[in-house]
């Protein structure tokens, strides 16, 4: 790798870092963006009806999307064990100026945020370059139906002695009258001192319904900051030569404006740049993960010969580098959300969120429905691209790109959400 | 002035200016009844928020629409001097104070309904014993409709001498609750406990907003209120449905039993 080919300055695995709650921000875009948005919203909402062959996601440009192999090589999945090191570092750093021995530090996060991911890494990482001792995943049990009795022996069995992460605490918990014992038996643990030093993850929609349920609890978590566009920028940087491999080069197939990559000229020539960066963070919420999966959909692999030869010398100047073409959001469809008049849709898709995925004989004792209703539902949502079922452990989860229209969407019937 | 000035203040009247204000009329009416029907049932597509601005939007587009034909029609048919304003609106006076009276007085609780908001589209309010969702607020009346499905018209006059109770007052924040008559000789705490833990598993709770539960000693045994508002108003019976089914069986677990009053027939 040449010099002109780094990166300015090193790019960190997770931009921006861990912040409190409160100065998390929705990433900035235009009113125009903003009012389209609402606009698209609310038809999606008074659409009569749809049919089953228009539900899936679609593209809709005729370019031909990247292949997966590309795919890999130019928007691959980010090294969750290098955000694993850079919560560690952040953590470690933020306790050092606390006098406080043996707190545990809980990070709330946005689904997709790659928290749940990273702090499953945690205990290979701190094995290998942490001076601390190798940090123990605690993992639920089978069974998370039980009284305060037996969630006080379960924790009793655990090792809190030594440091331990709890990558996702959405997994220990069903919204049952008998499912809460085990975080409500946790959290009093941490009010009262006596869980030892630890980690726990939370999904933002977790969060939010233990925050209402324990109004009193005192704690000061931290999450993710928001990809504005010049976080998200770095981030698919780094993210397209990870591994040593070489940047890439992306830009508008619209009007061949640059989105990648960030530095404003090259080769001496000033780089006429897309305001795509800016609208994908805002889109996605400034959430990692969905931003991945809009940027993964968004490439193009059709090199336009005339734009290149009509192209200044940048292009010659950089002719090494791998190069792609980025559609533009408004040729993109998202998944759409299926009519319904009843509450069905909002049940399943608020439990699945609330536990960061469930399978179908969780989902019938939280939301309450049958077996039937439940499995109806299912298919649906998987028609329109809007769940998944890709965990081993056969659970069903809300897709990445059908995220931002299953919030709008349950914003809209009254159902809580988070607060990112 | 034995006619009040009327016919000085219509005698310029044409044909003309006649059928100029029938028309600025009749799209007038054509434009307030296709708001009135499009805009609810585009509110009924639409959950939230919006349903309630869209519907809370009806009356207050009809109040627009009438002034501005008023404003329009008027310079039409007369010259608008204070001579002839005085004469017109003397013998509306007349008309109205002796003929019209209820109406007139129902019309302008109407308007003094958009302004004090007692009620808009979309409340669920009780008034004199009726309990309902405001569908429509007409000129003179509006209609409510009963979880039943039956249609209430209250006049807008009720407003001057009744009680009116509104239960989510222009929000979608609608408190219901869920009664659970208990025997006595049990933990009251943990029953506390319990039903808090009902309300909060409930898939219709909103969890941001208060959940309470309160009890008192009543001499059949104990009487526990569980307070919670559902995701969205209209659900408000389902959601008490669940809370009291949920509620039932915790407590039947817990083998605290409900009292069983004795029912004297006629």
């Amino acid at each position: 790798m040449t010099e002109n080919q780094k990166p300015a300055t090193e790019p960190s695995s997770l931009p921006g870092g861990l912040i409190p709650p409160e100065q998390w921000k929705l990433p900035e875009t235009s009113v125009r963006r903003t009012v389209k948005g609402g606009i698209r919203h609310l038809l999606d909402q008074l659409r009569a009806g749809i049919s089953v062959e228009d539900e899936p996601f679609q593209s809709l440009d005729d370019l031909p999307v990247l292949s997966a192999s590309q795919r890999h090589r130019f928007a691959p999945e980010p090294d969750f064990a290098a955000v694993a090191n850079t919560i560690l570092e952040q953590l470690t750093s933020d306790h050092s100026g606390n006098s406080a021995v043996g707190t545990v530090r809980l990070i709330v996060a946005p689904p997709f945020s790659g928290i749940r991911e990273a702090l499953a890494r945690l205990p290979v990482v701190s094995g290998k370059e942490s001076e601390q001792s190798g940090w123990r995943v605690v993992a639920p049990p089978d069974e998370l139906l039980m009284d305060d009795a037996s969630a006080r022996q379960w924790w009793d069995r655990q090792d809190l002695e030594e440091p331990w992460v709890i990558p996702e605490l959405a997994d220990f918990w069903l919204r049952h009258t008998s499912g809460l014992a085990l975080v409500r038996e946790l959290l009093r643990r941490l009010s009262a001192g006596a869980a030892g030093q630890g980690i726990v993850g939370c999904s933002s929609w977790c969060w939010q319904f233990w925050r209402g349920y324990c109004p009193d609890l005192h704690v000061s978590p931290r999450c993710p900051a928001p990809l504005d566009a010049e976080h998200l920028g770095c981030w698919l940087e780094a993210l397209s030569h990870q591994s040593g491999r070489k940047p890439v080069i992306a830009r508008m197939t619209n009007d061949g404006l640059y989105v990648l990559p960030l530095e404003d000229d090259r080769a001496g020539k000033k780089l006429k740049r897309s305001t795509f960066l800016r609208d994908l963070a805002s889109t996605s919420r400034g959430i990692h993960g969905v931003a991945l999966a809009i940027w993964q959909r968004a490439l193009r692999a059709r090199p336009e010969e005339e734009a290149d030869q009509e192209s200044d010398t940048v292009v010659e100047g950089s002719s090494r580098l791998p190069q792609c073409w980025v559609a533009p959001l408004e040729q993109l469809s998202f998944p759409v959300m299926p009519q319904s008049n009843g509450r069905e849709l909002g049940f399943v898709l608020h439990a699945l969120l609330l536990h960061d995925g469930l399978n179908e004989t969780s989902l019938e004792l939280v939301t309450g429905l049958s077996n039937d209703g439940i499995a109806h539902v299912l298919s649906r949502l998987m028609r329109a691209d809007i769940v998944s079922r890709a965990d081993p452990a056969g659970h069903w989860h809300v897709t990445a790109l059908g995220y931002l229209t299953v919030r709008r969407h349950l914003q809209s019937w009254g159902f809580p959400v988070d607060g990112f | 002035m034995g006619d009040l000035g009327l016919k000085d203040a219509f005698a310029t009247v044409t044909s003309e200016a006649l059928l100029q204000a029938l028309l600025v009329i009749l799209i007038a009416s054509a434009l307030v009844f296709a708001i009135q029907k499009a805009l609810p049932k585009l509110a009924g597509k639409v959950g939230g928020k919006p349903r309630l601005y869209l519907l809370a939007m009806v009356p207050l587009l009809r109040l627009l629409i009438i002034i501005a034909t008023i404003i329009i029609v008027v310079p039409i048919l007369i010259e608008p001097s204070f001579e002839n304003m005085v004469a017109i609106f003397g013998a509306l006076g007349l008309a109205v104070g002796f003929a019209l009276k209820d109406y007139a007085n129902s019309l302008i609780a109407g308007i003094v309904t958009l302004y004090e908001m007692p009620y808009r589209p979309g409340d669920w309010i009780e008034v004199d014993g009726k309990y309902g969702e405001v569908r429509y607020i007409g000129s003179r009346t509006a209609e409510i409709v009963t979880p039943d499905d039956s249609v209430v018209i209250i006049p807008h006059s009720t407003l001057w001498n009744s009680l009116i109770s509104n239960g989510n007052d222009g929000t979608d924040n609608l408190m219901c609750v869920a009664e659970f008559y208990l025997e006595p000789n049990h933990d009251v705490r943990r029953v506390l406990s319990l039903l808090r833990d009902v309300a909060f598993t409930s898939p219709m709770t909103r969890t941001w907003m208060p959940v309470t539960v309160v009890v008192s000693n009543q001499p059949w045994g104990m009487k526990y209120r569980v307070k919670a508002y559902p995701n969205e108003p209209k659900e408000q019976f389902h959601f008490v449905t669940d809370l009291t089914a949920r509620g039932a069986g915790v407590l039947a677990a817990e083998g605290v039993g409900f009292v069983s009053a004795p029912v004297a027939g006629d």
